[in-house]
Formats: structure tokens, sequence, C-alpha cells
């Protein structure tokens, strides 16, 4: 079983990722609404991936990809970032800051699919 | 692998949360506006605002409706600006954003009606565009303050200076406060996380920032969230709402700063319309009404049931056996019955404050269109409604407000010369009294309903109480003439009012007018209302309802396989998949019919179950199917056997709606029928 954490404000965006990585098989999804309650849930138990959006209300997921990388233990969490167009500035800043893919809505199913297989596949062990 | 996933059966989904973003996007700019008016920033506002419109923009995106895309996207842009300028937004910017969000809640109208997203109105996004060119960027007017935070955290460095000014001028005994919330798992296990106690600290004053940090925590945690705050809360409830141990408050320590002096200007005013209510409390739960119905549903059925068991207990009570013990339980569960009616309706109530949010822009979009000055009170306090009583109700009050402003209110100088205050006043008033009904009222200070001229406009005597009045007002007819200068004024659509309050829900609705002075409209109306999903037919000239859930099947009765056996006084057989049923006319049981009526053969049969038993009750014409709202004959003496209640179809006129379950019942000797209901 990998978890996989899932982070939006959007309800029905979560759930919309849910329903697009659900085909992969043994994936166990936690919802969290806000960045600090990412932040909380990644500090309280293990994660094989976090799909992450940039623009929440309390803070953005740029700081959330800041504070994973900064510590030991979450180094190499697999970080999937979506977001909306007009968010490119972005792009730059959440790459660097050590995101590892990049998704603009609207995104296929197909495609975060792809890129969610792609991450856990190549994880080091 | 391909996914099978279709994106587009998360519309309804879509559409419930995008609406609730409109909400809150359209009471962050009336808020927004309020300051713009006074020349002030409004940052928290445009921020919510800006979120708001991000959201709907990406989420439309996933559900591929472009054109609220481009719309929100437009605006988004020039909101953008508004918050790197300190969130000030000129007054200038307000219609064309408001003009967006009308566009974008039109389009989700029409995709909730099943129809494609129409393409953005002409004009719109270029208005919007010039928005974000012309909108002159202020430079944050914030000065930042010396604020001495604490030393062992960098943390000075992560405010803004808005934030900063935020934390060290809070009004009256505010003073910064930093709270340490450290989260562990047996904490989150007992629903305190962050979200909770940022929710419950954000409560307690204005919350500016949270900082995670990490590294070992007392308790043996290994994160620490700082949540710095203004506020006048002891230490002690702010230790107490962030879960107490190991949770730490400390206070921060401001210092005048040595550039500033004492001479440091004036402050804005406070803003007044801080939406905090806007905030979805995390212990709420959306449920679709369907669902709450299906759990009515099934406890009707148990109901139902429940009358079987009684008879049964009657019946061995009857032969001698000792069910004292059995007639105890039996009324305990009618009461445990009804108490469980009474939780699943409560889960249908929704505040009446909630419902009524729209109304403060309907009638800001009124005050633009009409030139007049007017003040809308809400006073609804706690109160609640059943969600459907509510829906129901809201394009009635929609039209009392809009009729209160539109005709009622003189126009500033009028009331200047009248003696009053030149901004007039609408108030909406409502409490729940404790016999299950809600008592509504809409007031205004306007010139009250000339009777004379009502009477004159219509071609009748004048009436002779306020009552005649009423009467008069919501003819039909009345309404369709729209004369804005008319003295009398009201009238318009007062047919529909009426027919929603008193022919839908069974209500009152009452008219206080006093010419000169203003006029007030009292409305009673049912605090939870029954709904059906009922068949329509017509037998005998008249039309009935009956609850789809009770018709086993809709058959088509041929004259040639209705069988008559000889003597049988009325009763017929008519053959059901090679099963014989028992063809009862509806016509002559409901004693309406003619002689011929109940010889000739009905064409359609309504196919009902009673106690294990098929029965087909011939009918004229099927006229299709629909929600209906019940209302039960409350009158018990009036109780009939197989009468479920009375409808308004939506053309004023009563129809009956039957328990075909129980009309069968009674019509055997012997049988009480089914007299228990879920009431």
């Amino acid at each position: 079983m990998s978890e996989v954490l899932v982070v939006d404000d959007s309800k029905v965006m979560r759930d919309m990722v849910v329903a697009c990585l659900r085909p992969y098989p043994g994936l166990n999804f936690t919802h969290a609404s806000s960045g600090l309650e990412a932040i909380e849930r990644l500090s309280l138990s293990p994660y094989d991936l976090l799909v992450l959006d940039l623009n929440m209300p309390d803070i953005g997921g740029i700081e959330v990809v800041e504070f994973v990388r900064g510590q030991d233990r979450l180094r190499t969490l697999p970080i999937i970032i979506v977001t909306t167009r007009g968010d490119e500035a972005s792009r730059a800043r959440a790459l660097s800051a050590g995101a590892n893919r990049f998704m603009t809505k609207p995104f296929t199913p197909d495609a975060i699919l792809a890129e969610a297989r792609g991450l856990l596949e190549e994880k080091p062990a | 692998m391909t996914a099978s996933v279709d994106l587009a059966d998360f519309l309804p989904a879509y559409l419930a949360e995008v609406e609730e973003l409109l909400d809150s996007a359209h009471r962050q700019l009336m808020a927004v506006e309020a300051s713009a008016r006074r020349g002030a920033a409004h940052p928290k506002s445009v921020r919510e605002l800006f979120r708001a419109l991000h959201t709907i923009k990406g989420l439309s995106a996933m559900v591929d409706v472009e054109p609220i895309v481009s719309i929100s996207h437009w605006m988004e842009t020039s909101l953008r600006q508004a918050d790197q300028a300190g969130g000030r937004l000129p007054e200038s910017s307000v219609e064309p954003l408001m003009e967006g969000l009308r566009a974008v809640e039109q389009r989700m109208r029409q995709l909730a009606a099943g129809k494609d997203a129409s393409p953005v109105p002409p004009g719109l996004l270029e208005r919007l565009e010039a928005l974000g060119v012309s909108s002159p960027v202020v430079a944050s007017t914030a000065r930042p303050s010396a604020l001495l935070l604490d030393e062992t955290l960098a943390l000075a460095p992560r405010l803004t200076p808005t934030e900063r000014e935020q934390l060290t001028s809070g009004a009256g005994h505010r003073r910064p406060v930093r709270v340490d919330f450290i989260p562990g798992a047996e904490r989150a296990a007992r629903g305190i996380t962050i979200n909770s106690v940022r929710e419950r600290l954000a409560a307690l004053g204005e919350l500016v920032k949270v900082v995670p940090v990490a590294g070992p925590a007392p308790g043996g945690g290994s994160l620490t969230f700082v949540l710095l705050l203004s506020t006048d809360a002891s230490d002690a409830v702010l230790k107490e709402a962030a879960g107490g141990e190991p949770a730490q408050v400390r206070a921060l320590s401001t210092a005048p700063s040595a550039v500033d002096g004492p001479s440091v200007p004036e402050r804005e005013p406070e803003l007044e319309e801080e939406p905090e209510e806007g905030r979805r409390s995390s212990g709420t739960l959306r449920v679709e009404v369907s669902r709450l119905d299906e759990a009515l549903e099934r406890l009707a059925a148990l109901v139902v049931n429940r009358s079987r068991l009684q008879r049964a207990v009657v019946d061995l009570t009857a032969v001698g056996a000792p069910t004292r013990e059995l007639r105890a339980i039996l009324q305990e569960n009618g009461r445990q019955l009804r108490d469980m009616r009474a939780a699943i309706l409560r889960l249908r109530m929704v505040r009446v404050g909630d419902v009524l949010e729209r109304l403060p822009l309907l009638v800001r979009g009124l005050r633009r269109t009409t030139g007049k000055a007017v003040r809308l009170e809400l006073e609804v306090g706690d109160a609640e409604l059943d969600k459907a009583v509510a829906d129901r109700m809201l394009p009635a009050l929609v039209h009392l407000v809009r009729n209160a402003v539109d005709h009622a209110l003189e126009s500033p100088e009028e009331r200047r010369a009248a003696g009053k205050p030149p901004e007039g006043r609408v108030r909406l008033g409502c409490h729940a009294n404790s016999s299950g009904w809600v008592d509504i009222t809409v007031a205004d200070d306007g010139r009250g309903v000339d009777a004379g001229a009502v009477a004159r406009r219509a071609g009748v005597p004048v009436p002779r109480g306020p009552d005649d009045l009423l009467e008069l007002l919501c003819r039909p007819g009345f309404s369709t003439r729209e004369e804005v200068t008319s003295t009398s004024g009201r009238g318009m659509g007062m047919d529909i009012v009426r027919r929603i309050v008193v022919d839908q829900l069974g209500g009152e609705l009452r008219l206080e007018t006093r010419v000169g002075e203003g006029t007030t409209f009292h409305l009673r109306v049912p605090l939870t209302i029954t709904l059906l999903d009922a068949i329509i037919f017509e037998c005998a000239g008249l039309r009935y309802a009956v609850a789809v859930g009770s018709v086993e099947e809709l058959i088509e009765v041929e004259a040639a396989r209705v069988v008559r056996p000889a003597g049988a006084h009325g009763v017929a057989l008519v053959e059901r998949r090679g099963q014989s049923v028992t063809l009862v006319s509806l016509a002559r049981l409901l004693g309406s019919a003619s002689a011929q009526a109940v010889d000739a053969t009905p064409p359609r049969g309504l196919v009902v179950r009673q106690r294990g038993e098929l029965v087909a009750f011939g009918v004229d014409r099927l006229l299709g199917q629909q929600e209906i709202v019940l209302r039960p004959l409350e009158d018990p003496l009036v109780r009939v056997p197989g009468v479920a209640g009375a409808t308004d179809l939506g053309d004023g006129q009563p129809t009956l709606v039957l328990d075909l379950n129980a009309l069968g019942a009674a019509r055997r000797p012997g049988s009480g029928g089914r007299e228990e209901r879920a009431t």
C-alpha cells in the first residue's frame, strides 16, 4: 500500500485528483484541506506521494514544499504540484524549492496518473 | 492502462462548490465596496475574493467550462493587482466585478439546468481587462512598526509590513501574542489539529499568521505551529483553545519605533464589515437533500411496519396472550420513531440568515437602479427553517423586498418633504414559535398602500379592511400592471407571494399598512413540509395525486381482458402477467362518478399492494409525475382513511393526495384501515 496525501482547499478538486489516481493499484488516500494541515499530517505519519495545490488560504503550496524539503525525513518525498493557469511564475519557485512535477489545470486524468506512476516507481528505496 | 475517469461526472459537486464560492465572493466584494467608498483598503477581503475566483477558475478548467474560466481569469488578474496594492480597489472597479460574478452565476444556472454555458457576454472581458490596466497601483501605506519578536526564532523576516501592523495595532486591550501548538497523533485523534486550533484562536482575536517550525518540541513532538495573533483573551483561555499542554502562550513585546516617534498619524478606522462568518466551519457536513429524504422514506417504512406489529399485538391480546410487556415496548418504540423523525427533520434545517444572505446584494442592485437610499435590516437571529420550506420561501421574500424598495419607499426628496429620514428602511424579521410555525415579517417605512387608489385601479369599491385590500392586491390580473409612479405602487407579483405562502406551504399572509407610515407583511409558514414524488392522474374529471413509492405498477386496462364475476358487486378482475388482479373503479369508490363512468372500463390502472395482495385502481388518464408538497389534513375529524392530504400542483387549486393502500383497506368490512402515519 502506498500512502498519498492530497492537499487542496477545494473538496471537489481533491475528489477529482483521487478519482484520477484511483486506477493505480494499491494507493491509499488522505485528504488535507490546508497547507498547515498537510504539514501536520506529514509530521505525524509517513507518506509516499504528496499532491499539492499552490494557492491555499493559510500557507501556500510553495511554503509547504520548502518546509518538506527542509526535513531530513521528507527530503525524498515525491511532490506533484497542481495549479491553475496564471501561476506560471510560481512554477520556477516551486520546482526550485524541490517539487518534482508541475500539473496545470486543466489536466487529463491520464496525465496526472502517468506522473504519479513515474514518481512512485522511480522512487529511491 | 487508460483511466476510465470522466471529470464531467464531477459537475454536480462542482456546481455546489462554486455556488458556495460565489456566495463568499459576493460577500467579500460588498465588504470591499464598503471600504472603497471610504477610500480605505480591505486586504483580507480582496485576498479572499481573489482566492475564490482562482479556485473557480481552476475547477472550471477541470470540468471544461471555458466561459467561466475566461471570466474568472480576468477578474482574478485585476484582483491580483489590488492585492499587491495592499488590498486597495478603486470603487469604479466594483461594478464590473459584480457584473463578472453575475455572469458566472448565470452560467452556473445554465449548467445546473443541463444546458451549455453560454459564451462570455460581449464587452465583459474588455471591461475586466481594463480594470487591471487602469487601476493605479497604490503603494502599501503600512509602515513597519517595531515589533520585537522572540529572538529565539527568526520569525520577524517572515512577516510582511501589513502583518506586523495587524499584530501591533490591535484596538482596545488587544495585545500581540504568540501561541505554540504542538500537533500529535493522540491529540489529532481527539480532534485537536492545527485546523481546529486555528479556528478557535481566530475566534478569540485577529489571527495574523501561522508559521510551522520543525525541530524537537515539548512533549516529544517534532513540529511546532507558531500562531501569532492580536487578542484580548487571557493566556489561560488561549492555552485552552490550543488544546492545553504542551501548548504555550507568550506575550510579544512591542516597542515604539524610533522613527515614528509618538506622533503616529491616526489610523484608518476599524473595518466594520469583516465577513468572518463566511468561513465554513469544519464541523459541518454537506449532505444531498435527496439522501435525507431517503432516510425519511426508510423511516416511513418503519412506521408502516410498526402498525402491522401493533395489529398483530392487538390480535394476540384478543386471544388472551400476555402482551403487557409487548405493548409497553411498542409504546416506547412509537416514541423513539417520533424522536427519530424529529432528528432527521432537524438535519434538514438551514439557518434563515444563510438563506437570505443574497438579499443585501439584491437591495444593493435596487439602490443603484432606483436611485433610492435604502437600508436593509435583517433580524433573523439563529432562526432555522426546513431547507425545502426555505427554498420555496426565498422567491416570495425576494418579491416582497423588491416591492418594498421599488414601490413602497419614496425618493429621498419625497421622504424629506414628508419629514422622514431620507434613507428608507426595509426590515426583515423572522422567528420560530414553539408550535412548529415560523413568523416572518417584511416591513418598510414607505408610503403605505392607498386603498382608494388600489380600488380605483382595479375598478372596484374601496376595500373595507386590510384583508380585503390584500385580497385585491393578490388578484392575478392586478400584478400585470406595472406603474412605478403610481401612489398605490404595490401589487406586483403579490399573487405569486400568496401562491407560495398560502397555497403551496399552507401558511398565512397578512397585511398591515398605514398611509404615509409604511407597510408590514406578516407571513406564517410551517417549519417543515413533506415532499413527495407523486403520480398525477385524472379520474372522473378530477385530478388526484398518489405517492410514486406506493404504486407497484402502471398498467393498461383492456376492456376485453376484464372479467366481471356475476354477483360480485362492482368488483372486477383484470389479468396482469397471467395473474388475476382485483380491479377497483376509483371513480365509484370516491363516489364522484356518474353512472356511465362506473360502467365503462377505465383505461389505466394503478397497481398497489394491500396486505400483500395486489389491487388495481382504474383511473381515466395519467398526467405525469412531479414532486409535490404534501399538506396533511390537520383536523383529526376530517382524517379520512385513504386520503393522505392535499397539495397544490401550481394552479392554486387544491388536489387530493390519495393513500391507495389505505383506500382499499377502508373499503373492506372488518378492516380499520391504516390510520397511523409518521406524523
